[in-house]
């Protein structure tokens, strides 16, 4: 009779209903913990990615390390320059192997928006960071007032994007990368001191530590050649500058990577405490349940169901209910994490990027079979009890 | 109370619509004190958001079929409304962007779904002939 | 054909092993094809308990129940259920309808258990009076046409013995009449028809009657006409 588990939960949708929920709320913790985890991962390896460079070189009035880290993790703007002598310095160092430099500039707000803008200018014959990136989205070479912007970013390719009244043309977006780095826009060199001499036209000013805008850098991406110790071309670098300090990009993921962790702990601790106290009520519910259908379960063994027959009916019925109730809780957290995924990245303040489709759809599955699971053994037991007992005593019982 | 089950439901969902349109799901104001697009966006969902209440008002009042269908019509509205046709704030991670337009496109989607429910519900008890 | 030997059924009490009582005591009878047979007796006198017994519901604590020589409580529980299934039809106490399913559903549970082919309900349904119930779900049903749905659901499947505790418990007398008479039918053509009752009605159907007693069985006369 396989309707019967069927006809059993449509019929009574009250109870149905309220172990669906229970089941809902394990799916969805599970479900929506695992997927801010898995995505918060993802972001780091993005940025380890992104960064591609061993130690980065930034001056060290703009309190180098966290303003700098805030405009990968957050997306805040940053502008802070040195003497671009630094830069040949750098290149005469035994062990590095490349040294790019990039300038920034903090747009005022862009037609489209009250946000500021990082503007990112990079040197694209000696730049080893951010062109791999931009060639996945974008092939031939930036020209002048060409800009490529991040995806979250509204622009469409072709469009004008106004920087202190610099008509900049979009050529191409990128791709996600869940880091500050996606509300950046990025130009060459050129570009970016026009856009730096328009800002000083317009008053704003930034802090120039020469007379001309061709003589200062914001930051250095360095690459240490192989077999070079990272530590000592850092002390090396640290030593050769001015007014500079070296940042070892590796210190930069491990901070991300404790506080990852940390993040990690909290969501599978509360995943765990969820689960358990799920299952509890489940347990709970299956065994109130079980005994209320008590003389239910004796009419059906009295018209002939074996003990097997009558405990697969249990069995069935609530795996039903709680893959349904697994399906409806994976939905929900797919409704809250997907569309509110950037409020989610903003509010943890770390790299954030929602993993691939197969991954997110492996994650639901798993989700939704380790609901129907729980559910399952939450009944199993007072389904093994109650077929232990001869349906004589349950039907003298309450006659 | 249980008859009209879909019209509650769409009256406190486009009540959370208004309400949150002028508090925790609307857009922010620039800097300087000046209106982007957006809070032009979020206004404009405010009176989508009082029309939808008033419609479901309409149909707990009268269980008509066709309140159910203008609701959703106007859900629908809502749900093209912040960023197909008012074009938002171009930084993703703005307020707009990141709250308003996802919540609005729940709340609108949601009140789209339950009027269509409540519409087909509507017009087989009015083919039933229960009242 | 069923018949049980000598057996007994004992029950603990809750509070412990010193207080137990045996509901019924070393009874032996033998349910012939063709008869029915009435048992009496007040309540509490172990009646019920010995119906559970002949039907494979409750394992006794000493004696054997046999089918065809079979011993019924040495089978494994699938071929119990099975044999149950097909050749006896038990009409237990009070309610015992499946709340799910409706009228035509519970009275055909027997045959979709095993997936037999589905009896024809609907000239049980109406001999017993309640033939316009048949797509009602049971919520809806009074406690006499519940007990009649039990009924129809025990004859449906064409059982080789009924067994039927207190079956016109919650009839009128107009109906209590039609079911005895469906009973008597029924062994008519061929069945082994136990009933067990307080009513002494039931007497004037019977083939033999017993009268039970703290456990124990006696024959007593049946007022047959």
């Amino acid at each position: 009779m396989k309707s019967l588990p069927v006809k059993n939960l449509i019929r009574k949708p009250g109870r149905t209903a309220a172990l669906m929920l229970l089941t809902a709320f394990l799916a969805l913790a599970v479900f929506g913990g695992s997927l801010v985890v898995l995505s918060l991962r993802q972001g780091l390896n993005s940025l380890e990615a992104r960064l591609g460079a061993d130690i980065i070189v930034v001056p060290s009035e703009a309190q180098s390390k966290v303003s700098f880290q805030n405009m990968f993790l957050q997306g805040t703007t940053g502008a802070f320059y040195m003497d671009a002598e630094n830069l040949k310095r750098v290149r005469e160092i035994e062990g590095v192997e490349k040294a790019a430099p990039q300038i920034f500039l903090a747009s005022l707000k862009a037609d489209c928006c009250s946000v500021k803008i990082q503007v990112i200018g990079f040197d694209p014959q000696a730049d080893f960071t951010v062109q791999p990136w931009i060639a996945q989205s974008y092939a031939r070479e930036l020209g002048e007032m060409d800009v490529v912007v991040g995806c979250k970013v509204e622009a469409g390719v072709g469009e004008i994007l106004r920087i202190y009244d610099q008509r900049c043309k979009v050529v191409g977006r990128l791709a996600a990368t869940g880091t500050g780095l996606d509300t950046a826009v990025y130009c060459n060199l050129d570009t970016i001191r026009l856009l730096l001499q328009a800002a000083e036209e317009k008053g704003v000013s930034h802090k120039v530590t020469s007379d001309s805008a061709a003589d200062q850098v914001s930051a250095i991406y360095v690459k240490v050649k192989v077999g070079y110790d990272v530590g000592r071309v850092n002390t090396a670098i640290q030593g050769h500058t001015r007014k500079a300090s070296a940042v070892r990009t590796r210190s930069m993921i491990t901070d991300v990577s404790d506080s990852l962790a940390g993040i990690s702990r909290t969501v599978t601790g509360l995943i765990g405490a969820v689960w358990v106290l799920a299952f509890l009520i489940l347990l709970i519910a299956f065994a109130m349940i079980i005994r209320e259908r008590r003389r239910e379960f004796a009419v059906l063994r009295l018209a002939g169901m074996s003990r097997r027959m009558l405990s697969g009916l249990i069995l069935r019925e609530t795996a039903l209910c709680s893959l349904l109730g697994g399906v409806l809780g994976v939905c929900a957290a797919a409704l809250l994490a997907f569309p509110f995924a950037t409020l989610i990245e903003t509010a943890l303040g770390l790299p954030y990027l929602t993993p691939d489709l197969r991954t997110v759809a492996l994650l639901a599955a798993a989700a939704v079979a380790a609901a129907g699971i729980v559910g399952s053994l939450a009944s199993a037991g007072a389904a093994w009890r109650l077929s232990r007992v001869d349906p004589g005593t349950i039907l003298r019982e309450g006659a | 109370m249980k008859k009209r089950v879909f019209a509650w439901l769409t009256l406190a969902l486009a009540l959370v619509m208004a309400v949150g349109s002028v508090t925790f799901l609307g857009a922010c104001v620039h800097e300087d004190g000046s209106f982007g697009t957006c809070h032009w966006a979020s206004r404009a969902l405010l009176g989508i958001g009082i029309l939808l209440a008033a419609q479901s008002g309409i149909a707990l009042a009268t269980g008509h079929a066709g309140a159910y269908l203008c609701m959703a019509f106007t859900a629908a509205l809502g749900l093209l409304l912040p960023g197909t046709l008012i074009r938002l704030c171009g930084m993703a991670t703005m307020h707009c962007r990141a709250v308003m337009q996802p919540a609005m496109t729940l709340l609108n989607a949601g009140i789209l779904i339950l009027a269509l429910a409540g519409f087909l519900l509507e017009t087989r008890r009015a083919k039933r002939g229960t009242p | 054909m069923l018949k049980a030997e000598n057996v007994g059924k004992m029950y603990f009490r809750k509070s412990g092993q010193a207080n137990y009582f045996y509901p019924v005591r070393d009874v032996s009878l033998t349910l012939t094809p063709g008869a029915v047979t009435v048992l009496t007796g007040r309540s509490g006198s172990g009646k019920t308990t010995l119906l559970h017994l002949l039907a494979g519901l409750l394992t006794p604590s000493e004696g054997k129940v046999y089918w065809d020589g079979t011993d019924l409580y040495s089978l494994p529980d699938a071929a119990l259920s099975r044999l149950r299934n097909e050749k006896i039809g038990v009409i237990p106490q009070g309610r015992s309808a499946v709340d799910t399913l409706t009228v035509l559903e519970n009275v055909q549970l027997p045959a979709a258990l095993y997936r037999r082919r589905m009896p024809d309900a609907a000239p049980w349904l109406a001999s017993l009076g309640i033939g316009h119930l048949a797509q009602a779900r049971p919520a809806e049903l009074s406690g006499g046409e519940l007990r009649r749905v039990a009924i129809a659901r025990a004859l449906a499947s064409e059982p080789e013995v009924i067994l039927a505790d207190e079956p016109t418990g919650d009839l009128d007398d107009e109906n209590t009449e039609r079911v005895l008479r469906i009973f008597r039918q029924a062994a008519q053509a061929g069945k082994a028809v136990f009933l067990v009752t307080h009513e002494l009605d039931a007497l004037r159907y019977a083939d033999f009657a017993y009268r039970m007693e703290n456990g124990c069985m006696t024959p007593c006369e049946t007022q047959m006409k």
